[in-house]
């Protein structure tokens, strides 16, 4: 091989590594995070015994996860039923290699992008392996033999569809506000024109609501909804293969806020910042920390939904996605559409 | 392309043996997966090809399609018709085609397939149990015509002219991303794109039409 292609493939390497490692720390400090934030708004303590302020507490529930007895019972369909996790947890994965998570920067003479792959329809490639991740609910419900697994598999494969739609076409506005699908070069145009969240904030509206009904979380969570289908489509499993579910679903809310910033909030993008003149290292690692900033305030965002606002009925489910959201967002794409044809964006 | 027609021969003799033994489907598959290995462990050339990879996910497609036909269980025979249409994603991107790739997948196998899969289990089928047809005659005609349609292939395969697949650096620049295809689709397609969406929305309307009749 030569030296060209191993500099190539050592800079993949390392980007992999890295991303792959904070979005594992995050996904299980989210645990934390999450049950620490639900706590603090219902007036409770939560988890605060193991570490300091129960900081260590993930790392406790992974090894208890993995001490659990994995049981496989007897009326599943083997396959389809171990095979499920292992989908959801790799698409929720796959998803971030996509997203900018800072400008690009040199390091020994060579220009880095701060992206697992710059690809040029980074978008779809988002939104299509996004929605393979629906098989994983389908067929773990599907599998489990289990009448509430199977109507959660049901209502989680009638909602994705339907979400999907509606957050394709919120996604429609920036990409011809931006004129690429490249996820780096809507982030340039934010820098150049201004965050997009400003002037189309029916489109950002739409995207958060579909983004949360594609994590599956409150209010939008029926596939699993607790009170109705005891634990829905993962009611059959156990041990870590229960954990890789959980672990998707933070996964998916980490890809979900990512790609709301990038697309809404300039990414990583702090207006002012180059009048500061700073070196370029230092320029680049404040980004850096501003996208994980934003990231963030969308994942204290998600914590607060789900205590603020109760579970839809699945008929209230519908109506909102086919009656509510995709009406604004075909509205939010005429806007855009006439600020693009007066040469206004 | 040698290996592809490798590979395409261990599938066929691999559902032949499947038509004669029925009832020992692990067989089958334990020796086509045998003779597929052994075939990609003693490929002479360089794994890095454009051939050789058209070959293996050729190879992989193909499989899939037969399993589409032949598993008894028809959730598992959705997913190999989602690995299918996947190889067919796979193949676009190894034509340089990329946008078209990713909607290959969000179409077909993001929103297409997941409602073969919503009516699958709304139905509950389960898998058919020993209710196989076409025991007799009818088999020996489809092993006799399947032959005569390998043989048919292998010569067309045989006697081509040039590489059946177009090497990718012969493209130009910027050839598949969006933009290029946005304005194919806009510029020299407009009618067919434009007649296309007619007819799709003909179909919905219809669609919609229909399902309210039932209603009243």
């Amino acid at each position: 091989m030569d030296p060209q292609d191993l500099q190539v493939v050592i800079e993949a390497t390392v980007k992999v590594a890295i991303v792959l490692g904070v979005i594992m720390t995050v996904v299980a400090y989210m645990e934390w995070v999450e049950r620490r934030v639900s706590a603090w708004i219902q007036d409770r303590r939560g988890p605060n015994r193991v570490g300091p302020f129960g900081l260590l507490q993930p790392l406790a529930d992974g090894i208890k996860f993995l001490f659990k007895e994995d049981i496989l019972p007897p009326h599943v369909h083997r396959t389809l039923y171990l095979l499920a996790p292992a989908i959801i947890f790799t698409t929720s994965l796959t998803t971030f290699a996509v997203i900018p998570f800072g400008p690009p920067i040199e390091i020994l003479g060579r220009l880095v992008k701060l992206q697992v792959a710059d690809v040029d329809s980074g978008i779809l490639i988002i939104l299509a392996i996004a929605s393979l991740g629906v098989y994983g609910i389908a067929l773990a419900g599907w599998s489990s033999n289990n009448k509430y697994s199977l109507l959660g598999g049901l209502r989680s494969s009638a909602q994705l569809i339907s979400y999907e739609l509606a957050m394709g076409f919120a996604v429609v506005g920036i990409l011809m506000s931006a004129g690429s699908l490249r996820l780096s070069e809507v982030v340039e145009y934010q820098v150049r024109h201004g965050w997009n969240i400003f002037w189309q904030l029916p489109g950002f509206i739409v995207f958060m609501t579909a983004a949360f009904a594609e994590t599956n979380r409150l209010p939008f969570d029926l596939p699993e909804a607790e009170t109705e289908l005891v634990a829905g489509y993962h009611t059959e499993y156990s041990g870590f293969r229960f954990l890789l579910f959980l672990m998707a679903e933070y996964a998916n809310m980490i890809t979900a806020s990512g790609l709301a910033v990038t697309l809404f909030l300039g990414g990583y993008h702090v207006p002012g910042l180059h009048l500061l003149d700073l070196p370029p290292l230092a320029f680049a690692l404040v980004q850096v920390g501003a996208f994980c900033f934003k990231v963030a305030l969308f994942l204290f965002l998600y914590v607060w939904v789900r205590w603020t606002i109760p579970r839809f009925r699945y008929d209230q489910l519908m109506n909102l996605g086919w009656k509510v959201l995709l009406p604004i967002a075909l509205a939010n794409i005429l806007w855009v559409a006439f600020f693009v044809l007066q040469g206004w964006a | 392309m040698r290996l592809l027609m490798g590979l395409v021969f261990v599938v066929m003799a691999a559902a032949a043996l499947r038509a004669l033994l029925p009832r020992r489907p692990g067989l089958t598959a334990f020796a086509a997966a045998v003779a597929a290995i052994v075939l990609v462990g003693f490929y002479p050339g360089d794994l890095a090809t454009f051939d050789f990879w058209a070959g293996a996910v050729g190879f992989v497609s193909i499989l899939s399609a037969l399993l589409i036909v032949m598993h008894p269980n028809p959730m598992v025979s959705v997913l190999f018709l989602i690995l299918n249409l996947f190889c067919m994603a796979l193949f676009f991107l190894m034509l340089q085609a990329q946008t078209l790739a990713a909607l290959q997948v969000i179409v077909y196998a993001g929103a297409i397939m997941v409602l073969f899969v919503f009516v699958i289990m709304l139905l509950n089928l389960k898998a058919e149990e020993g209710m196989r047809v076409g025991m007799g005659p009818q088999r020996w005609a489809a092993i006799g015509f399947g032959a005569a349609f390998a043989a048919l292939m292998f010569w067309a395969l045989r006697h081509r002219h040039g590489s059946a697949f177009v090497e990718p650096k012969a493209f130009v620049e910027g050839f598949g991303t969006a933009r290029d295809l946005g304005t194919l689709l806009f510029s020299d397609y407009l009618f067919a794109t434009e007649a296309a969406s007619v007819l799709l929305l003909a179909a919905m309307v219809g669609a919609v039409l229909l399902a309210k009749r039932r209603l009243e």
